[in-house]
């Protein structure tokens, strides 16, 4: 008995182990380790859905509706499905909304949207397919027909560089989103102009909805609604009308210099490239942008739900000369003879010239061995400030920065004042509109040369500002580079008499009832020196409304004769490319109200084709009728 | 008058006579108590209805049946006296075995992916769980005869009575019930005498073949990945370990005092798997916390303390071993359920007694019980 009493106790004591470690186990479960267990018996039992808010809209100066906004049908697929189910859905989906399969697969197969997320495969399906889908949903696994809100800019590629575009956020954008702006998956986010540059303001605040669902995901009740709050409307500066006017010479003048032949070359059979061009209109009393015009350009539709894959391809293709950059702010060229308002204004600052002064005009400069010329060797015998102007004299600017070289040599108080000036003027730093992506240019000098040297002794060579690079700036080449915007920026505080602005674009934010919820006002950036101001002025008439004007022929057929418009042409020297033909003048020439821009790459001279497209652009501005925008063959002169 | 006196007074003295003046009454306390918790949480567990089916009480109403049955079953346990079953035990057996054969055939039916029950109108008769009592009833007897001398002939003897029952339970295949089965042999051969080296081969044996089984493919894939889950808990939790992820978030979700009774969101809300039948202890655990699961734990104590007491109390070796074979089968059950829930033991398909949803399972745990108070009340006649 007793051998059994000992082989029960051992039974005995295996049973009280075996209940030890229950309890063990149960106090670890659920008070050593508790809360953790509770968080994911709460994130078991809910799931939040979050409900996107609808987008502000973009409009234009006088309220028109640049982006919106509106409510499509859409058929969506989730990725997850099986690969059969993925078979089946879209051969039966192909059928049902006559859509090629293999355009539902390039969908489908988007790497650009994320695997968590239903593609929309259709957009504005017919209400009678959305209703067959929904009736046989068992047919369609992963299929959803659903309204949803879907962005539009009713005015195709109008404003595009300015509106921009959404697209769903990536994960990178998703990385530097602020976690209180609460952003998902499959989001929409402005991925460049305004809608970029603005999006905190267009997106408003997501909802969510917080259901309480059980184990297969059926939702039980709605545990938690947090309306979305819509976004709010974004008022621009931009006048539509002009805007259309704008893009509308831009691409004429590029299409019509592509008819003629580069005459730089000597054999005079390249025709002009011109690839790319880009227009701004500057409202000289406050700074705001009225028109901004890049060509080539995009239709922001393009990307709603989804760019095709060809397209974007197409977009970032070279040979297509990159349509989505903004070449009036992402542009930079050396500005060409445009720049003589800046090496003007120093010349006078110095003392070099005044309003009166004269300089013999012999067609040629000579400095230290260098000689410099006219274009086409032209001799304007004594020439004054605003005659220089007029007929564009380099040697007059040549003689500016050759003689302000020695100063800056021995770095005396004024050598570089085409350098200070320039950047008085705003050159060489960004202008500070709302646009992404704005570039700062370049005001070349001593210290940057030598800094250059230093960081690549092999690509540059000469660390010395030498003669000829202050004699090419004045004329705005060699090393410096603006971008159109600046460019137009400084011609607004020349005529502003001295008052520099900051590009404004956005006038004003609306609540969705259209209450001013937030003024914009304009921005000053400062005061400039504005000497010999009506030399200035009449030089730059001349320019457009006297017959020795580098302008004269294109503002042949203005309306007004002789034109209430001044300007300076530029044509700039590119190395390996046909030269950069620049136009910008302001109208009218007493007060002037508008500035415009206008920069075409490897168009030839400023004369040739960018002088008609701001002579259309004036038009407009002056309510004349605008006539269609055609290429004058150069006569002479830059 | 002293007719009445008479009749009152032989009444009294039948009474007295009658060993249920005996009967233990903390260990069928515990049984019952132990019971109508099982009923609270079976309704609590089902009262949203589960896919597909029925109102509220479906559950609860068939699992009252079955408590009733159930302890009248135990009651017929208790008054038959245990010396009698003694000679119904190859009868029993047999039947048992031959039901466990059919049950395989067609005339069974399969759930789940094992074919273990007959199904008898609404309701359904798994033979696995009767053989359990079969096995401790036929064992008991022949090794109380054999007492000491098990080493040997005897030995074989023993494995041969229980290869049939293991092997057809394996074939539906029901692990579990058979890991059970294993256990009680186990159990009653070392009390009874068997040479240590003998039980350690056994079950060596025992786990030898659990392993081959696992490997060979005799269970289906879903109950080798539910069994093994348990070695990697941080494994995809989207498969294999989802059962035991979600039953540790229901046990965990309890805490101290629970969530409260009907309150708490993972058993309404259906997020375990299973949970009226194998994984009702989460249900007690979510919403009656470590409180709640704790004193559930030490009523089962109570039972297995009562039934280990009777083992050692028994005035006969066919009573110890009775015992002995309800406690191993008991505990083993208990520590395998509620250890599987909590993530300490593989998961295999073995319910709680008495708690869990289910009729053969309640039926047999009745049974065993009531054969436990049959010999306690016993021992002094």
């Amino acid at each position: 008995m007793t051998e059994t009493r000992l082989r029960l106790s051992i039974v005995g004591v295996v049973i009280v182990a075996v209940f030890a470690a229950m309890f063990a186990r149960l106090w670890y479960l659920q008070i050593a380790s508790g809360s953790q267990y509770v968080a994911a018996a709460a994130s078991n039992s809910y799931r939040t859905v979050p409900e996107p808010p609808l987008r502000g809209r973009v409009l234009d100066a006088k309220g028109r509706v640049l982006a919106d906004d509106r409510i499509a049908n859409v058929v969506t697929v989730d990725r997850r499905i099986s690969d059969t189910d993925r078979d089946l859905v879209v051969g039966r989906l192909a059928e049902l909304l006559s859509v090629p399969a293999a355009t539902l697969r390039e969908r489908l197969a988007d790497p650009r949207v994320s695997p968590y997320q239903p593609v929309p495969v259709a957009l504005d399906v017919p209400i009678e397919a959305l209703t067959y889908v929904s009736e046989h949903a068992e047919d369609f696994p992963g299929v959803k027909a659903q309204p949803m809100a879907v962005r539009r800019y009713p005015n195709g590629t109008i404003g595009a560089h300015v509106i921009g575009y959404t697209g769903e956020i990536n994960a990178e954008e998703l990385e530097d989103a602020p976690a209180s702006e609460r952003y998902s998956l499959g989001d929409d986010i402005g991925k460049s102009g305004v809608e970029q540059t603005y999006e905190r303001v267009l997106r408003g605040r997501p909802g969510r909805y917080e259901y309480e669902v059980d184990a297969a995901g059926r939702v039980l009740r709605t545990a938690e609604r947090v309306r979305a709050t819509p976004g709010h409307d974004v008022q621009l500066t931009i006048d539509l009308d002009i805007q259309r006017v704008a893009e509308q010479a831009l691409a004429e003048g590029l299409a019509s210099a592509r008819l003629q032949r580069d005459v730089v070359d000597k054999a005079r059979f390249t025709p002009l490239r011109a690839s790319a061009g880009s227009v701004v209109v500057i409202d000289t009393t406050d700074g705001s942008v009225v028109a901004l015009a890049s060509n080539p350009t995009f239709d922001p539709n393009a990307f709603t739900n989804g760019i095709p894959t060809a397209t974007w391809r197409a977009l970032n293709d070279p040979a297509n000369h990159y349509p989505l950059l903004n070449r009036v702010v992402s542009g930079q060229y050396a500005p060409g003879s445009t720049f003589k308002l800046i090496s003007g204004i120093a010349g006078v600052r110095s003392g070099l010239v005044t309003a009166t002064s004269t300089v013999d005009d012999q067609g040629r400069y000579k400095i230290s061995d260098q000689v410099f010329t006219n274009d086409g060797a032209v001799v304007n015998g004594r020439i004054g400030l605003q005659r220089a102007m007029t007929v564009s004299s380099d040697v007059y600017f040549y003689t500016i920065g050759g003689s302000l070289w020695p100063k800056q040599r021995r770095g005396e108080a004024g050598g570089d004042i085409i350098q200070e000036t320039a950047r008085l003027y705003g050159f060489g730093r960004a202008t500070g509109i709302d646009l992404p992506n704005e570039a700062v240019g370049r005001v070349p000098d001593a210290d940057w040369k030598q800094r250059i040297h230093d960081a690549r002794p092999d690509a540059f060579p000469y660390p010395d500002w030498l003669p000829g690079d202050n004699v090419q700036l004045a004329v705005g080449q060699g090393d410096m580079l603006a971008t159109p915007l600046q460019l137009a920026m400084a011609f607004q505080a020349f005529v502003a008499d001295g008052r520099l602005a900051t590009p404004r674009l956005v006038s004003q934010i609306l609540d969705a009832d259209g209450r001013v919820v937030r003024t914009l006002p304009a921005v000053d950036a400062g005061r400039v020196p504005v000497p010999a101001r009506d030399a200035l002025l009449a030089g730059f008439a001349g320019v457009v409304g006297t017959d020795e004007g580098t302008a004269k022929g294109a503002f042949a057929t203005y309306p007004q004769q002789p034109p209430a418009v001044g300007g300076k042409t530029g044509t700039a020297q590119v190395a390996g490319k046909q030269n950069t033909s620049l136009f910008v003048g302001f109208t009218p020439i007493q007060n002037p109200r508008y500035v415009v821009a206008v920069v075409a790459e490897e168009a030839g001279y400023g004369s040739q084709t960018s002088a008609p497209i701001a002579r259309a652009i004036f038009e407009a501005l002056n309510g004349l009728p605008v006539a269609p925008v055609v290429a004058i063959p150069p006569a002479g002169g830059n | 008058m002293a007719g009445l006196t008479n009749v009152l007074g032989e009444r009294r003295s039948r009474l007295d006579t009658s060993p249920l003046r005996h009967l233990d009454l903390v260990l069928v306390g515990s049984v019952l108590a132990i019971n109508l918790l099982g009923l609270v949480m079976i309704y609590s567990a089902t009262r949203n209805g589960l896919a597909g089916d029925t109102g509220a009480t479906y559950y609860l109403q068939r699992q009252l049946i079955f408590v009733v049955l159930g302890v009248a079953i135990m009651a017929g346990a208790i008054v038959i006296d245990y010396h009698r079953m003694r000679e119904w035990a190859p009868a029993i057996y047999v039947v048992t075995i031959v039901m466990l054969a059919l049950v395989i055939t067609p005339l069974g039916s399969s759930t789940l992916g094992s074919q273990a029950r007959f199904a008898v109108g609404p309701i359904a008769i798994q033979p696995s769980e009767f053989a359990k009592f079969a096995i401790i009833l036929i064992l008991a007897a022949y090794c109380a005869v054999h007492r000491g001398d098990l080493g040997g002939r005897h030995l074989i003897t023993v494995l041969a009575i229980v290869a049939p029952a293991l092997g057809l339970v394996m074939l539906q295949p029901d692990l579990g019930t058979a890991l059970v089965i294993g256990v009680i042999v186990l159990a009653i051969l070392a009390v009874a005498g068997a040479k240590g080296r003998h039980l350690a081969v056994l079950a060596l044996i025992g786990i030898t073949g659990a392993v081959v089984a696992v490997n060979l493919g005799v269970l289906k894939p879903y109950q080798v990945d539910r069994l093994t889950a348990f070695l990697d808990q941080n494994g995809d939790q989207q498969r294999t370990t989802y059962n035991l992820e979600q039953s540790k978030t229901a046990i965990g979700n309890g805490g101290v005092t629970g969530q409260g009774l009907f309150k708490g969101s993972q058993t309404s809300l259906g997020h375990v798997p299973e949970q009226h039948t194998d994984f009702i202890f989460t249900a007690v655990g979510e919403e009656l916390g470590f409180v709640g699961a704790g004193l559930l734990l030490v009523l089962f104590g109570v039972v297995v303390w009562r039934s280990w007491r009777m083992a050692v109390l028994s005035n006969d070796f066919f009573g110890t071993l009775l015992c002995v074979g309800v406690v191993a089968m008991l505990a083993f059950q208990i520590f395998e359920n509620v250890g599987m829930t909590m993530g300490i033991m593989p998961i295999t398909g073995i319910p709680l007694p008495f708690m869990s949803y289910g009729g053969s399972s309640a039926l047999v745990s009745f049974a065993c019980v009531g054969l436990v108070a049959n010999v306690s009340m016993r021992r002094f006649s």
